[in-house]
C-alpha cells in the first residue's frame, strides 16, 4: 500500500515487524522480497512520486575538491525508486577476486564470498531487467559469437565476459503497482528519518524519528530497521546520531564513512587498428531475450594476482567528444546539444579542449559537413533511445578509420582518507549535511598504468593493431572527470571485526542488534563492476535473512 | 476398462480431440462423439455410458450451448455416472493472489466467466461429477494461447510487457490436461470435487512470452512500450476483431489480417492470480510437464509461423 506521512495524523507511531528506510534499489528490493511473508513492513522514503526541488536540496552539501567528485546532490535522487530513476543501466556481477582477501590490496576481504551472493544474482538481474544471469558471450549468444576484434588473443585479458544493460529500469515506475497493492508491505512517502533512537545501552534501535519538509512528525518502531538510503546518505544518518555514540552509530572505532570509493575510470590513447573495419565491433547486441549487452576486455584475475594490481576492465572508445579533431558530425553534434543532455551524462561534454570559440566553431563544421550521419543518429537516438522502453544504451560510433579510444572502469583501493563526513552546515530538518573528500592513491594510478600496459602489449603481440598513449597522463585521466558518479562505495563496511568495519557479514551493525545496512555502503572493496546489480542481490540476501531471522523470533 | 463407454462432448476442442486420441489409444473403448448428436440421439449416448466427458472450449455461447444441451440429456440419468466437466480458472474472475478451488468469483466477471459459472453450477448437480478448472492451456493445437501467441511474437506484436506482463501465466500444457481428463475420469477420490489444473510454479507473463520467443526463434524479444501496447489492444483491437468478422468467409483475406490482441489478453496477462493446484497434485496424481519442453512442442508445432 501506497501512504503518505500526511495521511497519519502528527506525532503518530507506526508499528511493525521490519522497518526499512529508503525506497531506492535496495528498499524497494527487499519490499517487493518481503511482500507476502508473515511480517509486517514498512518501507519510508523521504520523496514523493516525482522529483521535489526541496527534498532533493536535503541531498546538498560540500566537496572538498570539486574537481574531483560531484557535488552530493549530483547522481542520487531523493525520491520514490531513489536513483534507479536516473541510473544508466549497466549490470553485472561482482567477480569471485573481488571477494577475497589479496595482499597487495589493503582493506580487502569480504566475510562472505561470490557463493554467498550467486544465489541472488538471478533474481537481481531479472528484477534489473538484465535478462538472463548470463555474463558470457558463450552463454548468452552460443557459438556463434563474435569477438571484439578478431584476432586479438590474450593470456591476461578475456573478451568472451558481458556487461548487461537493464532498460534501465526505473524501480518506482516499474514495480510500483505491486508496491501499491494490499498487503504487508506500507509504503509511506515524505517521511525524513532524522533520529535514530537507541535504548540505554545504545545496542538496540528503540524506535525511529521522522519528520516532513512541513514540520509533521511521526515515530516508527519495529523489530528490525534497515538504513537502504545509499552510500553516503548512510553514513551521514549513522554520523548524526550520537545520543548514545558519541562519534555517531556504530562509529566506535572511526570506520563509518571512510573507504569511501568510487571506480577509477577515464579514456585514454589511441589504438589504430591494422585489421578490416569489419573485424572490430563495439557495439551492442541485443540477447536472445531482447536485452543489450556488450563485450569487454577484462583483466583476468591470474594477470590480477600476478603484476597485484585491482580488478579493472575496458571498452574501445570514440575518441574524446569535446575534441573537433575527431571530425565527426555525431560527437560534434552531442558536444553542441550538452545543454539538452541531462547533467549525469553531460560529464564527459566538458572537459578543458573544445571550449574555445575556434573549436566551437569547427565542431559546427564537422555537423555541417556530415548532415546525413547526423541525421541518422539523432533519428537512431529519438527511436532507440528518446521513444524506447529498453533504451540504447549509449553513444556507439564506429570509425571509418578504425580509430579507437580505450575507455576503462577499474576497481578503487580501500582508502581510510577517502571519507565521508559531517558538515557545520545543516539542512532544512537540522540534520547535518555531509562533506566529501574523496581519494585515491598511488595504487589506483599503478593498477590502470600496469594494465594498460598489459593491455597494449596484447594488441601489439596479436597484431591487430598498437594502442598508442602517454603513461604519464593515466593519473591525468582518472582525474579529469573525477570520481565516478554515483558509485557510492563503502562507508559502513562488512567485515568480521569490528574495529575495521562497521556491518557484519549479514549487513547488521556490530555495533546494534537491529540495525541493518543495505547498499552499497557496505561493500569493502568496489570491484570493476557497477555497483546497482550487487546492491540488488545483496538487497534480496537481507531481506531472505530478516525473513529466517523473524521465523525465529 | 473392457466395454466401458465414453461419451465426449466438446470433441472438435484442442483438449477434445486429444481427449479422443488418447481414448481410442486404448482398443478396448471406442468413444462416442456427441457433438452432432440431436436432442434425442445424445439422450441415448448418455444413457447408454458409464463416462461423459464434457471438453467443450470457445466461446461464452459454445460453452452455455453445450452446458444446457448435454445437462438436459443427463438430467434424470444414474447418479453413479462419473461426469468429468472442463471448465476454466476464469470462474475466479478478477481475483488475484493464490486462488484454490474454494475461492469465490471476484467481480467484474466477463460473460465468458460467466457462462463457465453457469455450466459449472449446472455440473455440480451431479453427485459423481468432477470439474477441472485449467489455467491457459498451451501446445500443440492450442490456437489461442500457442497459435496466435507465436504469430504474434513473430511479428514482434508483444514480447515483454513490462509491468504489463507481470501476472501470472497459470500454464497448462495439453497433454497435461488430457492426463488431468483421463484421472478426473478414473479416480473414485475426484467425485464430486473442483480441480484447479495449471502447472505449479507458474512464470509471469513476461516470463512465458519471452521463453516462447525463444522457442520459436522470433528473437530477439521485443520490449513493448506502453505506448504500443495500448495502440494494439485498445485501439487497433476493435476495428481488426470487426475486420476478421467481415471477412471471415474469405479465408484469404482473412490471413493476411493481423489477428486482435484483445483487451482481455491485455488484462490477464497483468493480472496476478496464482491457482492453488495442491488438490490436482494429491488427488489426481499429476506431473506438470516442464516450461521448456513444453514450449519446444509449442514451437514445433507453430515455427512455420515465424518462418512465414
Amino acid at each position: 500500500m501506497l501512504l503518505d506521512t500526511t495521511d497519519f495524523p502528527d506525532n503518530h507511531e507506526i508499528r511493525a515487524d521490519i522497518i526499512i528506510v529508503g525506497a531506492g534499489a535496495a528498499g524497494i528490493t527487499m519490499a517487493l522480497d518481503l511482500i507476502g511473508c508473515n511480517q509486517s513492513v514498512l518501507l519510508f522514503e523521504s520523496g514523493g512520486l516525482e522529483k521535489e526541488p526541496a527534498t532533493q536540496h536535503l541531498y546538498a552539501g560540500a566537496v572538498v575538491d570539486a574537481r574531483l567528485h560531484s557535488p552530493p546532490d549530483r547522481y542520487r535522487q531523493r525520491r520514490l525508486g531513489g536513483t534507479t530513476t536516473i541510473w544508466g543501466g549497466r549490470c553485472m556481477p561482482l567477480d569471485p577476486i573481488d571477494f577475497e582477501v589479496r595482499d597487495y590490496v589493503a582493506g580487502s576481504g569480504w566475510p562472505i564470498t561470490y557463493t554467498d551472493v550467486e544465489p541472488f544474482y538471478a533474481r537481481a538481474n531479472a528484477l534489473c531487467e538484465a535478462g538472463a544471469f548470463a555474463y558470457t558471450t558463450d552463454a548468452t549468444f552460443g557459438p556463434a559469437a563474435l569477438p571484439i576484434v578478431a584476432g586479438f588473443t590474450s593470456p591476461d585479458y578475456s573478451t568472451h565476459r558481458l556487461e548487461r544493460f537493464s532498460c534501465p529500469t526505473n524501480f518506482a515506475a516499474r514495480y510500483g503497482h505491486k508496491l501499491r497493492g494490499r498487503h504487508n508491505v506500507q509504503v509511506v512517502l515524505h517521511a525524513n528519518l532524522t533520529q535514530i533512537v537507541l535504548d540505554e545501552n545504545g545496542t538496540q534501535v528503540r524506535q525511529l524519528l521522522l519528520r516532513t519538509l512541513s514540520g509533521r512528525r511521526l515515530t516508527a518502531r519495529g523489530g528490525r530497521y534497515v538504513l537502504a538510503t545509499g552510500g553516503l546518505e548512510a553514513a551521514r544518518l549513522l554520523l548524526a546520531n550520537r545520543d548514545r555514540h558519541p562519534r555517531g552509530i556504530g562509529n566506535q572505532h572511526d570506520i563509518v564513512g571512510r573507504y569511501y570509493m568510487c571506480h577509477v575510470a577515464g579514456t585514454i590513447g589511441a589504438i589504430q587498428f591494422a585489421c578490416p573495419t569489419s573485424a572490430v565491433y563495439r557495439g551492442y547486441r541485443m540477447s536472445p531475450e531482447g536485452v543489450y549487452c556488450r563485450q569487454r576486455f577484462s583483466l583476468e584475475e591470474s594477470a590480477q594476482r600476478r603484476e597485484g594490481i585491482g580488478n579493472f576492465i575496458a571498452r574501445l572508445h570514440h575518441p574524446r567528444i569535446t575534441d573537433p579533431a575527431h571530425r565527426s558530425a555525431i560527437l560534434s553534434l552531442l558536444y553542441l546539444a550538452k545543454p539538452l543532455i541531462p547533467y549525469e551524462y553531460q560529464q564527459r561534454l566538458h572537459g578543458a579542449d573544445g571550449n574555445s570559440p575556434g573549436d566551437w566553431l569547427r565542431h559546427v563544421t564537422n555537423v555541417v559537413t556530415g548532415p546525413i550521419e547526423a541525421a541518422s543518429f539523432t533519428w537512431h537516438m529519438v527511436r532507440d533511445r528518446m521513444l524506447a522502453e529498453r533504451k540504447f544504451p549509449s553513444i556507439i560510433i564506429n570509425s571509418k578509420a578504425n580509430l579507437y579510444s580505450i575507455d576503462f572502469h577499474a576497481e578503487q583501493y580501500p582508502n581510510a582518507a577517502s571519507r565521508v563526513l559531517l558538515d557545520d552546515t545543516v539542512d532544512a530538518l537540522g540534520m547535518p549535511r555531509i562533506k566529501i573528500d574523496w581519494r585515491y592513491l598511488p595504487e589506483d594510478v599503478h593498477t590502470v598504468s600496469r594494465a594498460l600496459e598489459i593491455l597494449a602489449r596484447d594488441f601489439a603481440a596479436s597484431g591487430v593493431g598498437q594502442l598508442h598513449y602517454d603513461p604519464a597522463l593515466v593519473e591525468t585521466e582518472i582525474t579529469r572527470y573525477g570520481a565516478y558518479g554515483g558509485h557510492h562505495i563503502g562507508t559502513a563496511r562488512m567485515g568480521s571485526d569490528p574495529r575495521s568495519s562497521v556491518v557484519d557479514a549479514n549487513c547488521r551493525l556490530h555495533a546494534v542488534n537491529n540495525l541493518y545496512v543495505a547498499g552499497s555502503a557496505v561493500f569493502p572493496t568496489s570491484s570493476q563492476a557497477n555497483p546497482t546489480l550487487t546492491i540488488v542481490a545483496l538487497a534480496l540476501r537481507l531481506a531472505a535473512h530478516l525473513s529466517r531471522m523473524e521465523a525465529l523470533r | 476398462m473392457i466395454g466401458e463407454k465414453i461419451v465426449v462432448y466438446g470433441a472438435a476442442s484442442p483438449l477434445g480431440r486429444r481427449v479422443l486420441d488418447a481414448l481410442r489409444a486404448n482398443q478396448h473403448i471406442n468413444p462416442v462423439v456427441a457433438d452432432r448428436l440431436n436432442r434425442e440421439a445424445l439422450r441415448t449416448a448418455v444413457r447408454d455410458a458409464d463416462i461423459v466427458i464434457n471438453a467443450t472450449m470457445g466461446s461464452a455461447a459454445a460453452i452455455s450451448l453445450a452446458a444446457k444441451r448435454l445437462f438436459e440429456a443427463l438430467r434424470g440419468e444414474a447418479p453413479s455416472k462419473r461426469l468429468v466437466h472442463v471448465s476454466s480458472m476464469t470462474v475466479y474472475g478478477n481475483a488475484v493472489g493464490q486462488c484454490n478451488e474454494t475461492s469465490p468469483p471476484v467481480e467484474p466477471l466477463g460473460k465468458y466467466a460467466a457462462a463457465h459459472i453457469a455450466a459449472e453450477t449446472e455440473a455440480q448437480g451431479f453427485s459423481q461429477m468432477v470439474i477441472l478448472r485449467p489455467g491457459v492451456e498451451y501446445g500443440p493445437g492450442c490456437e489461442a494461447w500457442s497459435g496466435r501467441v507465436a504469430a504474434w511474437l513473430a511479428h514482434r506484436r508483444i514480447g515483454d510487457l513490462g509491468a504489463g506482463g507481470d501476472g501470472y501465466c497459470n500454464l497448462i500444457f495439453i497433454d497435461d490436461l488430457v492426463h488431468a481428463v483421463l484421472a478426473a475420469m478414473r479416480s473414485p477420490a475426484a467425485a464430486g470435487r473442483v480441480f484447479n489444473v495449471a502447472m505449479a510454479g507458474p512464470p509471469t507473463w513476461n516470463e512465458y512470452l519471452i521463453a516462447y520467443a525463444i522457442a520459436l526463434g522470433a528473437t530477439p524479444a521485443r520490449r513493448m512500450t506502453r505506448r504500443r501496447w495500448t495502440l494494439e489492444t485498445r485501439l487497433l483491437a476493435p476495428p481488426l476483431k470487426v475486420a476478421e468478422l467481415t471477412v471471415g468467409r474469405f479465408p484469404f483475406i482473412a490471413r493476411q489480417l493481423p489477428s486482435p490482441i484483445p483487451p482481455s489478453f491485455r488484462h490477464l496477462c497483468a493480472q496476478t492470480i496464482q491457482l492453488d493446484v495442491t488438490a490436482a497434485e494429491e488427488i489426481l496424481g499429476l506431473n506438470w510437464t516442464p516450461l521448456i519442453a513444453g514450449l519446444r512442442a509449442a514451437a514445433t508445432a507453430y515455427g512455420l509461423v515465424v518462418r512465414r
